[in-house]
């Protein structure tokens, strides 16, 4: 009990402890306090038929529960969903396995700190829900009971499941993170479409708020004495508030049955964990590559020795594109082989499929595809412990720099190449340069966001969360040009990858500067 | 600070007249080093790796390519060249930092515990490779393992906490135990007490008893004088300062 008491604390501390959680955190909390609109602002969260629920504890309380618990389980996956290769790759997975705790344990304790590190994000989140309540409240009063209910109902049961469903990944699909990217995309994708037609089914909603939008949707209807379907919008709508009505939401009795599911729900976690426990490699991991031909190799030594003064000289050449070539290549060959019959796939879709399909759902795919190869794009040298040979190096800044940032554009843009092609043939150079500006904007996001966070977490929960939101067609959130903009947006577009180029190169100047 | 990676937090550090914490790329234009603990990409092949060296190091032309060929083949991996490094052994890959120092004709060639990590036969081949490439240009190499120490180099400099405690030849370094280095024998139940009181290099197992070499002004009865060595002046000069 001691040690698994031990594994959680140190390895939620390890994880918290980090400068990138730390950038992860404020990115959070400025998420997080946008939940509850201010009450100037001209957006809304949660919409019914026009109706936006009067500022008192339960809208606060129930809103921002309802909003952690999709938010949170949509980015939280990504954030967590490395402890066990964190204990690969420093190798004290190899400690752990000789120790007398057994999987089960082992990847329970997994859970449990997976689960407080979301849990710290809640607890963040719901305090500064209750201090916006405080700021923003017209003289109502604050009942604790309405932010405790909801955030333990909904949110904790949401976060759980998702702390298991990242240890299950990382069981089965550990060496591909790809797979795991994509695979809890799909899966929250659907979770998120299933609608409970009745109150039995509001059980099997996994992030629980569907039984409060739909006791929100019965007080509208109430309201506006229509039996029929309601408009219900939950996220960022832009404009109609200075026309929204308001009602008052007083919060609700959960039925019996839903606690009983929450509950349910987390047992059901812990029997999975159970039920995979025998199938955890317990760190017998083969190496990434086959190294039995050359790990034995003979001992012939040669008889040439190394005299300074008789080696070639080579020339200065302060070209970058040897540099570029072998970004290229390091990109190229990250990562399993076969998962490039992905990429061929989607580079096929690109060329065969409708051409408004392509642009809207296959590209940004496709390119989230290559998360693993650009979340790390200004921290490999750190990751693979080559940092000192880039930082000793001449001019490293402009040049290793650079020659990433093109590298990787060049992918990105290859990837895409049947698209672009097929929208220069007919003359949309408009939609043809917006391609081009996204592919650069994409890269560049991950270099700032890399080189300020020191690592790939924080690209990682931004880049899935802008493929959810181009996916579900949120055209502010398009960087490519699929849908309609004003002619104003390549300009915007260009704006922004200029105000990224200028931070990367600043930040990565002051950072190699102050190593 | 000396390889340019990290500042120091305060003084300056120069070359040629020219101060390297200001102007860095002084420096990095005639450096080659090797850290202590280093890594590589492991999907490159080591003649992918030392091109991409070379190419952050800022050379090229067409003598690169036989310059690489030249260093793989006096540093035994002509075999592997074609093959990920990911796949080599610690001491090939230690073979591959070595190669990449190498790269841009340096003058100075920084070493940082090059020798952890070998085996015993690839750190005496080391060892001859760091004395022949000393001809060429300055070697500093950084070692707590004294005896690669005392077989290389002709200038030593103990550091203690970041700060300087010694510098000189080996002689004179030396020079500050000659006197004081001895052997005895003891009880074993005798050598805690035995610890407190003087500076033990080694102990060897008698039987019963213990041979014990050490350092000290007052030396017990019945020692024995010997012949002092760069291992007893660094635990010597690394104690009483």
């Amino acid at each position: 009990m001691k040690s698994f008491l031990k594994i959680i604390t140190s390895d939620y501390l390890q994880r918290t402890r980090s400068y990138a959680f730390l950038v992860t955190l404020c990115a959070t909390l400025a998420i997080a306090y946008t939940f509850v609109p201010e009450p100037n602002a001209t957006y809304s969260t949660i919409r019914i038929d026009g109706y936006v629920g009067l500022y008192n504890s339960a809208w606060f309380g129930y809103v921002t529960a309802i909003m952690t618990s999709i938010f949170l389980s949509l980015i939280g996956f990504y954030l967590i969903n490395s402890g066990i290769k964190t204990d690969i790759d420093t190798r004290v997975g190899q400690i752990i396995a000789a120790t007398k705790i057994n999987n089960f344990s082992y990847l329970f304790s997994k859970v449990l700190s997976n689960f407080l590190v979301l849990l710290t994000i809640v607890l963040i989140v719901l305090t500064m829900s209750i201090i916006l309540f405080l700021l923003y409240n017209d003289g109502r009063v604050l009942e604790m009971t309405q932010f405790l209910k909801p955030y333990t109902l909904i949110t904790l049961p949401a976060i759980f499941l998702v702390a298991v469903l990242a240890v299950i990944s990382e069981v089965f699909f550990g060496k591909y993170s790809v797979l795991q990217n994509l695979g809890f995309f799909f899966l929250f994708s659907a979770l998120m479409l299933f609608t409970p037609k009745t109150e039995a089914q509001f059980s099997l909603d996994v992030f629980g708020g569907k039984i409060v939008t739909h006791e929100l949707e019965e007080i509208v209807r109430g309201i506006t004495k229509s039996d029929g379907k309601t408009d219900l919008t939950i996220g960022y709508v832009l404009g109609g508030v200075k026309n929204s009505k308001k009602f008052e939401f007083n919060g609700m009795d959960f039925p019996a049955s839903f606690v009983i599911s929450r509950l349910a729900l987390v047992l059901l976690g812990i029997l999975v964990i159970g039920l995979i426990s025998p199938f955890f490699h317990r760190f017998n991991v083969k190496e990434r590559i086959k190294m039995t031909p050359l790990r034995t190799e003979a001992k012939k030594h040669t008889s040439k020795e190394i005299n300074l003064s008789n080696l070639s000289i080579p020339k200065t050449n302060y070209s970058i594109l040897p540099i570029v070539k072998t970004e290229f290549l390091l990109l190229f060959r990250k990562g399993k082989k076969w998962l490039w019959l992905l990429n061929f796939i989607g580079m096929l879709s690109l060329a065969m499929l409708p051409l408004k399909l392509s642009h809207q759902m296959v590209l940004p795919i496709l390119w989230f595809l290559q998360i693993s190869r650009l979340s790390d794009l200004t921290t490999k040298e750190i990751t693979n412990n080559a940092h000192y040979f880039a930082f000793s190096s001449y001019k490293t800044t402009s040049r290793l720099l650079l020659s990433r940032l093109l590298s990787a554009v060049l992918l990105m843009l290859l990837l895409v190449t049947p698209l672009a092609v097929r929208l220069a043939l007919t003359v949309n150079f408009f939609a043809t340069l917006s391609v081009i500006l996204g592919a650069i904007f994409i890269v560049l996001l991950a270099a700032v966001l890399g080189t300020l966070s020191k690592g790939k977490k924080l690209f990682e929960v931004l880049f899935f969360m802008l493929t959810y939101a181009n996916i579900n067609g949120i055209s502010y959130a398009d960087y490519f040009g699929g849908f309609e903009h004003h002619k104003l947006y390549i300009r915007t577009l260009a704006s922004v990858l200029v105000i990224l180029g200028a931070i990367i190169f600043v930040t990565r100047r002051h950072q190699l500067k102050n190593y | 600070m000396i390889a340019t990676v990290s500042k120091p937090s305060e003084g300056i550090i120069s070359l040629n007249k020219n101060n390297i914490v200001k102007d860095a790329n002084y420096m990095r234009k005639q450096l080659g080093f090797l850290p202590q603990d280093f890594g590589v990409y492991p999907n490159l092949n080591a003649y992918e790796f030392l091109a991409y060296m070379a190419a952050m190091k800022g050379i090229g032309g067409a003598n690169l390519k036989p310059r690489i060929d030249q260093l793989l083949e006096g540093l035994n991996l002509t075999d592997a060249a074609k093959k990920p490094i990911g796949s080599y052994s610690g001491g090939m890959k230690q073979r591959i930092g070595i190669a990449q120092t190498l790269l841009n004709n340096p003058k100075i060639l920084i070493f940082d515990e090059p020798t952890v990590g070998l085996d015993p036969e690839e750190r005496v081949r080391f060892r001859n490779l760091i004395s022949d490439l000393a001809n060429d240009c300055i070697v500093i190499l950084s070692s707590h393992i004294v005896s690669d120490i005392d077989t290389i180099a002709d200038r030593v400099v103990i550091m203690k906490d970041g700060a300087l405690i010694n510098q000189g030849s080996q002689e004179s370094i030396i020079q500050n135990v000659s006197d004081k280095v001895f052997e005895t024998t003891i009880k074993k139940e005798q050598l805690y007490s035995f610890k407190a009181a003087h500076v033990v290099v080694s102990t060897f197992r008698k039987k019963d008893e213990l041979q014990v070499r050490y350092i000290s002004n007052n030396p017990t009865e019945n020692s024995r004088l010997q012949v002092a060595n760069l291992e007893d002046a660094y635990l010597y000069l690394t104690k009483n300062n």
